[in-house]
């Protein structure tokens, strides 16, 4: 498309745009920090549009709320590029001087006029036609999107829709102008940074190229790097369950609550010989493993984290490590000893170094850099370099943005006579990810206690459920009880609930399709049935 | 009081934040004022962040599995049995037979050195983490 | 009048460091200014009001009240000597409310432990640190009345010194003091505080809310629109200075033995009020924040501090740190239109 995933600007350019396409994000509930911001941004006139199946505490303040079937993102986003078309709203000194293959955009997205949308995703043709119009005049237009949008079978589709639409009216390479994916971890930016990938080394260096190959060999002094790429972890749990991976080594991660389909991945982890889990409680995967090494916290060991404008931060030792517990680095240095490849680091700050010399984009991001300041912004070749705030400025980094037309897909499951309800999924306001933290934060626990299923009054009144009366939900992968919240915060035959919670963890029921690019599970949609227990 | 310079460990913002902290004991959180990025501001998680870092559930020695149950031991017998069998797993299936899960909740440098364990040592490139999660 | 030359204060601050944990503005290295354990490089005379107001050395966001070991209980009575040099008159309005209302009907012993061992060294504030403050209002500041035990006023290369305590007095032993006339001094600190006050003007409209508040005149609506935008990060209680809220919590350590530790709460929690079967008695969270703007400007007029205007001590804190603007000022504001 133009470049790799990340934002391409920063959380302050939010206080300048004029217009907002937040999509697949609760960005208040999610991204509090950068959500405060939108709503002040509409509060000094700037405009919301939201393409959210779910009426997230944003939509309150949305000029135009679409509320599109789930996993029909593809055709809202082609029909919205069919109305700027069809209506001359395009840029076109953008596209001809910056893009390729439009052409190519103009033929796939005919097919999508907002009639034909409104069949698909169920909004309304002249919502859809309003949307386009309003993105495509805006001066200062942002998309932000985040799960919502990747975690689907065609996520990959999705998110190049967005990148279609930015770059069709010139909506990139300014000044709060972009698309910005929201990461959802403190670290995932740099997991990914530092190649926390099966495909590249750190600073997306591919595995394939040979020069990159040769590179890491020599600096790190060793011979046959691998040059094929590695399993992503969706194939790893596949792989083990074949019994083609025998070992696991997982640091800080608890897949048997995060990933799709828990019966498949408890299936998988039981099919390994050696399962290792590094973290710092006895989390849902820990307790099977072979091993559990006891991991310092956050705030028990130095280290830089980047955050999801690629800015790179620097986090400080507060306390010793609770008992035995070591910092993650130093178990990995042991590991690596005793296997006869020595790391001899002193601190973290040897490792940056590495990293530094290592890594072009985080060239210039060094310690002394960090502790002077709030950050530096990747990419940030060399000392001298300021860092970037947003990106593709006069060019993408690919050169030409290249306009990739997608067609329309549904689901992978969609709901039929049996299972006739559309689940989606995510995080609520007070809890984060697996609970693992936010579980034992006595206020966060008492803020939400408990998984709740959210079911539309319309639906519930049908089955006859009443709020905060025991449901059980069922797919064809597992089944569970939680209380129903009786709500219209989801359309009629959606329902939604949430990882957080072990005694009624959502994955269980959730389908691992994923997508054929990314390898991303599509948490957002699989077909479900309800009843009230007795 | 001592206050040490830190980032919120729970989403992508990337606020930071001071922990407060007195007798190796987290007492509080302060935000930092003039990060662009926070300002002085948190939510209602970065404000309570410090409350599970020494919840008594925290891991404080290492484990090992023994006759089905995990028992506590030495870091060095852990780490010894660690690098043997992922040592033995490489030399008996190869190197595709093993797999590294790095994580987006560890720092920068923390998950550069899981790569390099993953590539550099057991010389496989399946390494990931849960970045799709 | 006592006077110190500003040149010295390095010095002295060293002095009382020997002694007591000495909390000072701190100019960080990242260039956040911040209230931290008293460094000389780090230490700044030039600093403004920061997030976390002085009421987090006498009321610690989480603190082991006590611990249980076989069958018995120990209270945690944590309080080292403390010194919090550099406040702001506001933030020494704050304390004197807390205080008030720590020892009012069941005497909080952690809360007064920590108290007493804390002397505090005031800064007169010169001029506002920023659009927020509005202490001339609250009648709160720009300079201290009383409860400190010493007040500094920066009159150039020269510190005056007001005396508020024994303490004080006995901070000041052995201190390179010089002495100013009386009357020079008076004139000096009527200047500092006409200067000052220039810069802090009277927001009269928070006096017009109070009235309309008592009057019960405000529309629901201005709570509803509110309501409908707080994140619920309850920020704004934790950096407020008269904010003394808290929950407590158990935790089992091993078997028999376990700690009980108390942390900050915040009334902007829907779980603050909600009761056991469930029901809460402020159900929205345009209702908790009526009840809290109500608790700061109605409910806390007639409090102990009768040198003070009500449960506000005008820092502007939650303006400040507020995500989406719900400090008193824009409370007020919406109130009074």
């Amino acid at each position: 498309m133009f470049g790799s995933g990340a934002m391409t600007n920063s959380i302050n350019e939010f206080d300048a745009a004029d217009l907002f396409l937040v999509t697949g994000s609760n960005t208040t509930e999610q991204h509090p920090l950068i959500g405060t911001r939108i709503i002040n941004a509409k509060q000094r006139g700037a405009q919301l549009l939201i393409i959210d199946p779910r009426e997230i505490p944003l939509a309150k303040f949305a000029d135009l709320h679409l509320r599109q079937n789930i996993g029909t993102d593809v055709a809202v986003l082609n029909g919205m590029m069919n109305v700027i078309i069809e209506e001359n709203l395009y840029d076109k000194e953008f596209v001809t001087t910056r893009t390729e293959n439009f052409e190519q955009l103009k033929e796939v997205v005919s097919k999508y006029p907002p009639k034909a949308v409104e069949k698909i995703s169920g909004i309304a043709a002249a919502d859809l036609k309003k949307a386009a119009r309003m993105y495509a005049k805006a001066d200062k237009a942002m998309i932000a999107y985040a799960m919502g949008i990747t975690q689907h079978t065609t996520g990959v589709d999705n998110v190049k829709s967005c990148a279609n639409l930015a770059m069709l009216t010139g909506h990139l390479g300014r000044a709060a102008v972009g698309v910005n994916p929201l990461r959802g971890q403190n670290n995932v930016q740099g997991a990914c940074d530092m190649g926390g990938l099966p495909n590249v080394y750190s600073a997306y260096q591919p595995v394939i190229d040979a020069n990159v190959k040769k590179k890491f060999e020599e600096a790190w002094k060793v011979e046959g790097l691998d040059d094929k790429p590695g399993l992503t972890i969706t194939d790893m749990m596949n792989a083990a369950q074949q019994g083609e991976l025998k070992a696991l080594y997982i640091m800080g991660e608890n897949p048997l609550m995060s990933d799709p389909d828990t019966a498949h991945i408890e299936h998988a982890l039981s099919n390994l010989d050696f399962l290792v889990v590094q973290d710092i409680f006895l989390s849902e995967t820990a307790k099977k493993a072979d091993v559990v090494f006891p991991a310092a916290s956050f705030a028990e060991k130095d280290g830089t984290y980047t955050n999801t404008e690629r800015k790179v931060q620097l986090a400080c030792k507060a306390v010793n490590p609770p008992g035995q517990a070591r910092p993650d680095w130093q178990i990995i240095c042991e590991i690596s000893k005793l296997a006869g490849y020595p790391m001899n680091y002193e601190s973290p700050a040897d490792v940056l170094k590495e990293i530094n010399a290592l890594s072009p984009s985080y060239g210039g991001i060094t310690l002394e850099r960090l502790s002077k300041g709030f950050g530096l912004q990747w990419p940030c070749p060399n000392i001298e370099h300021p860092g970037t705030a947003f990106l593709h400025k006069d060019k993408f980094s690919k050169g030409l943005g290249t306009f990739m037309p997608c067609e329309f897909k549904p689901p992978a499951e969609m709901p039929d006579d049996e299972y006739d309800f559309m689940l989606t999924t995510g995080r609520i306001y007070y809890q984060f990810h697996t609970g693992t933290m936010t579980r034992r934060v006595s206020i966060l626990e008492r803020e939400a206690p408990e998984a709740l299923l959210e079911i539309n009054p319309e639906d519930a009144k049908k089955l006859g459920i009443r709020n905060k009366d025991k449901v059980e939900v069922s797919s064809r992968r597992g089944s569970l009880q939680m209380k129903a919240e009786v709500t219209e915060r989801v359309p009629p035959r959606v329902v939604f609930s949430t990882f957080h919670f072990s005694e009624a963890c959502i994955n269980v029921l959730t389908n691992s399709a994923f997508d054929p690019v990314a390898k991303i599970p599509e948490y957002k949609g699989c077909a479900v049935k309800v009843r009230r227990c007795a | 009081m001592k206050r040490t310079r830190s980032v919120c460990p729970f989403c992508g913002c990337g606020c930071s934040f001071y922990i407060l902290s007195e007798n190796d004991r987290v007492v509080g959180i302060e935000p930092s004022p003039e990060n662009p990025v926070n300002k002085g501001m948190l939510c209602v998680k970065g404000w309570n962040a410090h409350e599970f870092i020494h919840s008594p559930e925290r891991l404080v020695t290492p484990l090992i599995r023994k006759q089905g149950e995990l028992v506590a031991a030495s870091w060095d017998e852990a780490l010894k049995l660690v690098a043997n069998k992922l040592m033995d797993t490489h030399k008996k299936y190869g190197p595709r037979a093993l797999g590294f899960l790095s994580s987006a909740k560890v720092s920068n440098e923390e998950n550069y050195l899981m790569m390099k364990l993953a590539r550099a040592v057991f010389k496989t490139n399946n390494v990931d983490h849960c970045a799709r999660l | 009048m006592k006077t110190l030359a500003k040149k010295d204060i390095n010095k002295i601050l060293s002095i009382w460091s020997q002694k007591h944990d000495v909390l000072a503005p701190t100019k960080m290295d990242n260039g956040d200014c911040i209230f931290s354990a008293f460094d000389e490089k780090a230490f700044t005379l030039d600093y403004k009001k920061p997030p976390l107001s002085p009421k987090s050395v006498f009321f610690p966001q989480s603190e082991i009240i006590f611990r249980v070991e076989k069958n018995r209980y120990n209270e945690v009575v944590a309080a080292k000597k403390a010194l919090i040099f550099g406040l702001r008159s506001c933030d020494m309005m704050g304390i004197r409310q807390a205080s008030s209302f720590m020892s009012r009907d069941n005497k909080d012993i952690y809360y007064q432990a920590r108290q007493n061992a804390a002397a505090t060294v005031v800064m007169a504030c010169p001029k506002a640190q920023n659009e927020t403050c509005f202490c001339t209002t609250t009648l709160s500041g720009p300079v201290a009345k009383k409860g400190f035990d010493l007040q500094l006023y920066d009159i150039g290369d020269t510190l005056l010194v007001e005396i508020g305590s024994p303490r004080g007095e006995e901070l000041l032993t052995g201190m390179p003091l010089a002495e100013m006339e009386e009357s020079q001094a008076k004139q000096k600190i009527d200047e500092f505080l006409q200067n000052a006050i220039l810069t802090i003007p009277e927001v009269k409209s928070v006096i017009d809310a109070m009235n309309k508040l008592k009057d019960r005149k405000i529309a629901e609506k201005v709570w509803d629109d509110f309501g409908a935008k707080c994140i619920t990060c309850g920020g704004c209680a934790f950096v407020c200075p008269t904010c003394t809220c808290f929950n407590v919590y158990d935790h089992q350590q091993a078997a028999g033995e376990g700690i009980r530790l108390r942390a900050w709460d915040a009334c902007l929690y829907s779980g603050f009020t909600r009761e056991a079967s469930g029901h809460n008695p402020r159900a929205s969270q345009a209702s908790r924040l009526k009840r809290r703007h109500e608790h700061k400007l109605l409910d806390y007029n007639n409090t102990d501090i009768q040198d003070g205007l009500c449960g506000c001590v005008g820092c502007g804190r939650c303006s400040d740190y507020c995500p989406v603007h719900i400090g008193t000022l824009e409370v007020v504001k919406a109130i009074t239109g």
